[in-house]
Parts: structure tokens; sequence; C-alpha cells
């Protein structure tokens, strides 16, 4: 991997971020929006299993998710874009490798995700959230790891879709059910049996244990975290491969 | 890469043939969009792919730079086969698409040190190189503009220019003036001829008969997909026994090149 040309796409990717307001908004402003509408809704009941914990606060990790797995779309459509306009097949004509381009991609929106958490956590803590334990920062691994994923199901959608509005609507068949089974709606016995095969669910449960105060020796943390880096990986690989052979054209 | 790891690569030509096609063919369904081409393209020299909309010039150069797999045939470029040290071809050479790939978003001088870092230009010199091509094409002014405020024809020169700042051996520009008005048109054949005297070799397509006039040494014309004749645009015309290429190409099929555009 040439570090000159991975810097170079991944300034491209930020700048893209900073300059394009459809991207800028979805990224920094949606998490923005939810966080304060969730916290003047939310900040002042109490949860059922322990009244020293906010809904709200029970809430966070979920927005935390639903921000990561936003990317899905996001990045459906910069690819679908990209293609459209002959930008990857420019690309193509230079010693860039695929490699170089897609990790570009991903530490893009693995930085993103990060940011996105610490926007998030700053903001909750005006309405009450607290930090209750030094395994807070372990969220920032867990959505590290949910952003990864994101980007492989959104390398999926933009292999089908032909344009950058079949990629919104391809990608909510990996978005909506992260959105329902991994976010901040309750789930009964059986749809949380679902959700285990989204990789959300390892990320958002983990996250919520760890700030109900659970100690980070519980053996749940970490399988969740082992099982959620498993998945990521796979899915960015398949996403990459799958892209490469069906997508670029 | 370093200067001397790259005069190896240039190695990988032997003689003074920078392309080589051989029976090349590319088939979509039962459509033939080329048809049996051969034909080679001295190092140094700017060479003419002339023929109309849907003749099969971009199809022939998409399969020159790597983007599409020939049905059959081969393709040599700097002396490297297509289909299995195209690597090491994309160090050689620069690609002007038919359509301007411009990041929007940036502006076209961010557009050109983009492409100098994908092919790990030294940051110096890149600085350097950026500067002179923006001169060369009276372009320093407007170069902070982002790209998305230029209008067709700025693109088209932008796209032109990303694919030289590499400085590649082997440049292709497929149908560059298109879209350009009259005057920035000929400044920029200016521009394509002096790249000769910088010793690189220019493969261009177009269907513009002065274009292909002005700036060929040699004109393969095409008609789908095939090659219909091939030598100087002088020798052509004498051969033909008429004043220009476009009378060549209606003395052979009976049609104009301009037609349908």
């Amino acid at each position: 991997m040439n570090l000159q040309r991975t810097m170079a796409l991944l300034k491209l990717e930020l700048k893209k971020m900073i300059r394009d307001p459809t991207f800028l908004f979805s990224l920094i402003l949606l998490p923005v929006i939810l966080t304060l509408a969730f916290g003047l809704a939310m900040s002042g009941t109490s949860t059922t299993s322990n009244p020293d914990i906010s809904i709200f606060e029970f809430m966070v990790p979920g927005i935390y998710g639903f921000t990561s797995v936003y990317i899905v779309m996001t990045v459906a459509m910069a690819f679908t874009d990209y293609r459209k306009e002959g930008l990857l097949d420019r690309m193509n004509t230079t010693p860039t490798t695929f490699g170089e381009f897609i990790g570009s991609h991903i530490i893009t929106n693995v930085l993103i995700s990060l940011l996105q958490v610490a926007i998030i956590t700053v903001l909750a803590l005006i309405f009450g959230f607290q930090i209750r334990s030094a395994g807070f920062f372990l969220a920032f691994v867990f959505i590290g790891f949910l952003s990864i994923s994101s980007v492989g199901f959104g390398l999926i959608s933009a292999t089908f879709a032909k344009s950058s509005g079949a990629a919104v609507g391809v990608s909510m068949i990996f978005f909506m059910p992260q959105m329902l089974f991994g976010t901040w709606i309750p789930m009964s016995d059986a749809t949380q049996v679902v959700a285990m095969f989204f990789p959300i669910y390892y990320s958002t449960n983990s996250i919520q244990m760890i700030f109900s105060g659970v100690p980070l020796t519980e053996i749940t943390i970490w399988i969740n975290l082992v099982v959620l880096a498993i998945y990521s990986i796979a899915i960015v690989i398949v996403g990459t491969l799958i892209f490469k052979r069906f997508g670029k054209a | 890469m370093t200067i001397s790891e790259k005069s190896d690569l240039r190695k990988g030509s032997s003689d003074n043939i920078a392309v080589e096609i051989q029976n090349l063919n590319k088939h979509f369904d039962d459509v033939k969009a080329v048809n049996d081409l051969s034909f080679k393209i001295n190092k140094g020299e700017i060479f003419g792919l002339l023929g109309p909309n849907g003749a099969g010039k971009t199809t022939t150069i998409k399969m020159m730079i790597g983007l599409l797999k020939p049905t059959s045939g081969e393709i040599y470029v700097g002396g490297y086969n297509v289909r299995k040290d195209l690597n090491k071809i994309k160090e050689l050479i620069g690609v002007c698409p038919q359509h301007a790939a411009i990041y929007k978003f940036l502006s076209g001088r961010e557009n050109i040190e983009l492409y100098g870092n994908l092919h790990a230009v030294d940051k110096k010199v890149l600085k350097e190189r950026t500067n002179e091509l923006l001169e060369a094409v009276d372009f320093t002014k407007q170069s902070k503009r982002k790209a998305k405020k230029y209008s067709g024809g700025m693109l088209r020169q932008i796209n032109m220019l990303m694919a030289l700042i590499g400085d590649p051996d082997i440049l292709f520009l497929d149908e560059p003036t298109v879209g350009m008005d009259a005057r920035v048109r000929r400044k920029t054949w200016e521009f394509i001829g002096s790249l000769k005297e910088k010793g690189k070799t220019v493969v261009l397509t177009t269907h513009y008969i002065e274009e292909a006039e002005a700036l060929s040494d040699h004109v393969a014309i095409i008609d789908f997909g095939e090659l219909i004749d091939l030598g100087t645009p002088k020798g052509l015309m004498e051969k033909h026994n008429v004043e220009d290429l476009e009378k060549v190409f209606l003395k052979i099929t009976g049609r104009r090149i301009t037609e349908g555009l």
C-alpha cells in the first residue's frame, strides 16, 4: 500500500464530507439533531430497570449505532456517483490499487464515526448523560468496527444500484433492520434473536451494558466485540470482492 | 516509484513501437464493436483514431488502457501485454477520458494534484509541474475555483491536465476538445502538438477532421469497428486524390464522418 496515494485518497474523501452539504448533513448535523431531540424529550424520565439512568442515557448507544449504520447509505451513494461520473474508471487507469481505494474509504468512515461518537457524547453530557466507567472508551472501538461493516454493506448496495437514488433504496435493506433491531427500539425475546443477525446488535448491546455500569470483567462484552470484529471484517471483504467483480463498471 | 525504477519499466518496450494491436476484437452480444483491428503506433508520434460516433474508437481505447477486456486479440502498450502486465502499463500512461471525470467539489488545481499523488509524483515536483501545466493552458487564475463552477470547456482542459500530471510516456486522449470553443480548441491543439516535442506518444480519438489533420502524424480511419485505412493525413489524401480526410472517408464509405452529429 502506497502511503502517498492512500493519504491523497483520504484527504479527498474528507474534503468531500466537508464540502458536500448532503454528506455534511448526514454525517454531522444528523447526530446533532438526534441527540438534541432525544435529549430534550427523554432526559427527564428514568428507566424502569435502573432509576439512576434516564431513558435518554439508555438511548445514547443506539444513537451512536444509528449514525454509524447511516454510513451504509452515504457509501452506497458515493460509489454509485463515482461510477456514474466515470471517476472509478479513471482511478482504475492509475497505479492506485483497489485496496488503497477501499482502504481510504474505510479509514475515512471510521474517523467520521468516531467523530460522531465524540459529538453525541459531548451533547449528551448537557442532558445528564454520565460517563460511569473507564470502559466508556470501548464505545469508540465498537463503533469503529460497526462503521467498517457499514462500508461493506454500502459496497454491496452500490454493486446492485445503478444510480445514487437507487442506492438509497437498496441500502435500506441493510439500514432499516439495523435501525429497528439495534438502536433505541425495545426488543422482545423473539426480535432479539433476529437482531443477532446484524452487527449493530453486538455494538449497542455491549455499549448499553458498559454505560449501565456492568463491569468490564463481564465476558459478554468481549464476546460481542470479537463477534462484531469478525462480522465487520468479513462483510467489508465480501463487499469489496462483490463490488470489484460486479460493481465497478 | 523512483526514476530509475520507472526507467526499468520503460525497457518493456524493446523497439520503436509504443502501442501494438493485433487482430483485436470486441463483441457485445452479437454487436461487433471492434472487428479484427491491427495497427502499430510509433514512439513519439501523435496517432489519430478518426471515425464517426459509434465507430469503435472509445471501445478500442478502453481496451488499450485495460478498462475493457478484448473478446480476442492482443494489445501491447510500452512493450507490455495489457492482459498480463496492466499494473506496469498504468505506470507509463495518462488517460483523458471522453467525459470529463473530475471531482466537482475540488478545485481544478486540487484535481490535478490528486492525480499527481495517485501517480506518486514527488511533492516538490508535483507543485512545479502543476503550475507549469496550468500556465501552459492559461488556467492559473481559475485553478483555485471549485470545478462545479467551471464551464464544459474548462472542465475538459482540467480533464486533460489530470492525464498529464504523472508525466506519462504514452497519453490517451479520447475526444479531448469536444465542448471547447474555437479559441480554446486551437490553444489545446498547440498544447497537444507541444507534447510531441517532449517525446510523448499521443493516441488521440476524434471525429473532428481538422483536429486529426492538424495534429496527427498517422491516422487510422475506423468505421463500424473496422480499420478502413491507415496512413499519414497527407498520404491518405494523395492516395484517394482528395483535399481532406472527410472526403477520404466519404470516398471509402459513401458517408460523411460528421453525419448524425
